[in-house]
């Protein structure tokens, strides 16, 4: 449906279905965000033998985001005197925007996608860049150590882990010869899930996702212990609630890009299964990706800063080319794909 | 010329890219010239995607105003940032009559060159396959510019780097 429509001649009448259908969308990924909240805090409180909230809502808690949601919609709005009054607006948006931005090109099933872009892969890693301005501007505009020395460890951890990640992504695009994310994940269907073909790049990609993601054991740009929040110290209501919301659409998106570069999107694990539609694969692999990001959050301790540089630099980014060159010699010699 | 989406699109994104540049030019606080900077680049990968050229405004957003304008950031924020414009110093009658006539005599030679302008009949499958067209261009004609061109950027970066160094060395040498 998505698809005849995107090929469609344009007019207004498919303006205003597509502004209908990303309106839609935008809730769809707020109750995900509330969610994903609720069920990160509660697989942390397992894992650290809590039992997470269960008041609001029955004993699961159900309702325990949406108030707290509601909490920061009517919490006073504070601009710091000395702040830079317009690029402290301005910044939230900025870091918000392109986190939904990135999410119109990831292909769901075979059907459902925003945006059919051949250089899908590239576009998600470069609109996912202007958020660290945002970032940047937050932490400039409050006038503030801390929140100076958070944004100042985020955007030179975003930049240095953006490398990394782009790298490892390049061996996905040799195998199937396109940038499109539809046609990555069809060329899984003949090949097996890249998992399988990439597993160096999928460690590569996944803790260079991990830290664009700012999640624990790589959360440093918000150390509470010695940075009170980092770059949104300053924020309060609902221009911080902008920025919890930037990071988590971002964990979904991220999520979404993983199923679909290394888990074949919406393709069945079998043929024998293939009776279950591709949404449900989906849902189910988007689940387990995000399962293991709240894992890693309740095990690993925060790494520290120079520990942090040398690894992107000195570790991940010569992987990561080793890589290439070992997909580039797989392709040529064995003939597969 | 009829209004289509395109045209309204371009109008848009020129128009943000102009009030980018002459905010740039305006504006008294330096990040905030940076951030105007910001804008004119997206809306210049906008224009970009109007011209089917896909690849490019992707590349052009992760490179200008991705790397580009952080590291312009960067810059500012680790050195004198607190600079602010003066009031810009007086401008005698002369020398305004000179700059109106300066612009518009760009104003004619652009308008001139380009109303006419004809490129010959372009190819209309620019758009399928973009990133696909540029390597294949890229690897098979134009070669020895490309390997050139990241000779340049190498000596370019090894120069940075020796620049850098030698302050270093001079103010060790300094508090020695």
């Amino acid at each position: 449906m998505v698809q005849d429509l995107l090929h469609s001649s344009p007019g207004l009448l498919n303006f205003g279905i597509f502004f209908l259908m990303a309106l839609t969308f935008l809730f769809v990924i707020l109750g995900f965000v509330t969610y994903a909240i609720l069920a990160e805090r509660k697989v942390l409180g397992f894992m650290q033998g809590r039992i997470g909230p269960n008041h609001l809502g029955g004993r699961w808690g159900l309702l325990q985001t949406v108030a707290d949601v509601l909490k920061l919609l009517v919490k006073e709005d504070l601009i710091p005197k000395a702040a830079d009054r317009p690029m402290f607006i301005i910044a939230p948006v900025i870091a918000f925007a392109p986190s939904f931005m990135v999410v119109a090109t990831i292909p769901f099933t075979d059907k459902l996608q925003f945006a059919d872009l051949n250089v899908g892969l590239l576009y998600y890693l470069a609109i996912s860049g202007i958020t660290v301005i945002g970032t940047l501007m937050a932490a400039w505009a409050s006038n503030n150590k801390y929140s100076l020395l958070g944004g100042m460890r985020a955007t030179a951890q975003m930049v240095s882990y953006e490398i990394p990640l782009v790298m490892s992504g390049l061996g996905i695009v040799l195998l199937t010869g396109s940038m499109n994310l539809n046609d990555i994940v069809a060329a899984q269907e003949a090949s097996g899930w890249y998992i399988l073909w990439q597993p160096i790049a999928f460690v590569v990609f996944f803790i260079a996702a991990m830290a664009e993601l700012y999640r624990v054991p790589f959360d440093l740009a918000e150390a509470e212990n010695e940075l009170v929040a980092g770059f949104h110290t300053e924020y309060s209501g609902f221009r911080w609630a902008m920025f919890m919301l930037a990071e988590y659409v971002y964990m979904f998106a991220m999520a979404s890009l993983m199923t679909v570069l290394f888990f074949g999107g919406w393709l069945p694990p079998f043929e024998f299964l293939s009776f279950i539609p591709g949404a449900v694969w989906f849902g189910l692999k988007f689940a387990v990706v995000t399962y293991i990001l709240y894992w890693f959050r309740a095990t690993f301790p925060r790494m520290r800063p120079d520990q942090l540089m040398e690894f992107a630099w000195k570790v991940l980014l010569p992987v990561a080319l080793a890589n290439i060159f070992l997909t580039a010699l797989l392709k040529e010699l064995l003939n597969i794909f | 010329m009829t209004v289509s989406g395109e045209f309204i699109a371009f109008l848009a994104l020129a128009l943000v890219a102009i009030i980018g540049g002459v905010l740039l030019l305006n504006l008294t606080k330096v990040v905030h010239m940076v951030v105007a900077l910001v804008f004119t680049f997206l809306s210049i990968a906008g224009l970009y995607v109007l011209l089917s050229a896909e690849f490019l405004a992707v590349v052009q957003v992760l490179v200008y105003s991705g790397a580009i304008s952080i590291i312009m950031l960067f810059g500012i924020m680790l050195t004198k940032h607190n600079d602010e414009d003066d009031e810009s110093p007086s401008v005698g009658r002369w020398k305004r009559l000179f700059l109106l006539l300066g612009i518009l005599a760009f104003g004619a030679v652009f308008y001139i060159g380009i109303y006419d302008l004809d490129f010959g009949t372009t190819p209309v499958a620019l758009h399928e396959n973009n990133a696909e067209q540029i390597g294949m261009e890229l690897f098979s004609k134009y070669v020895i510019p490309f390997e050139l061109m990241s000779v340049l950027l190498l000596v370019a970066f090894v120069g940075a780097i020796v620049l850098s160094r030698k302050d270093d060395d001079e103010k060790e040498a300094e508090k020695e």
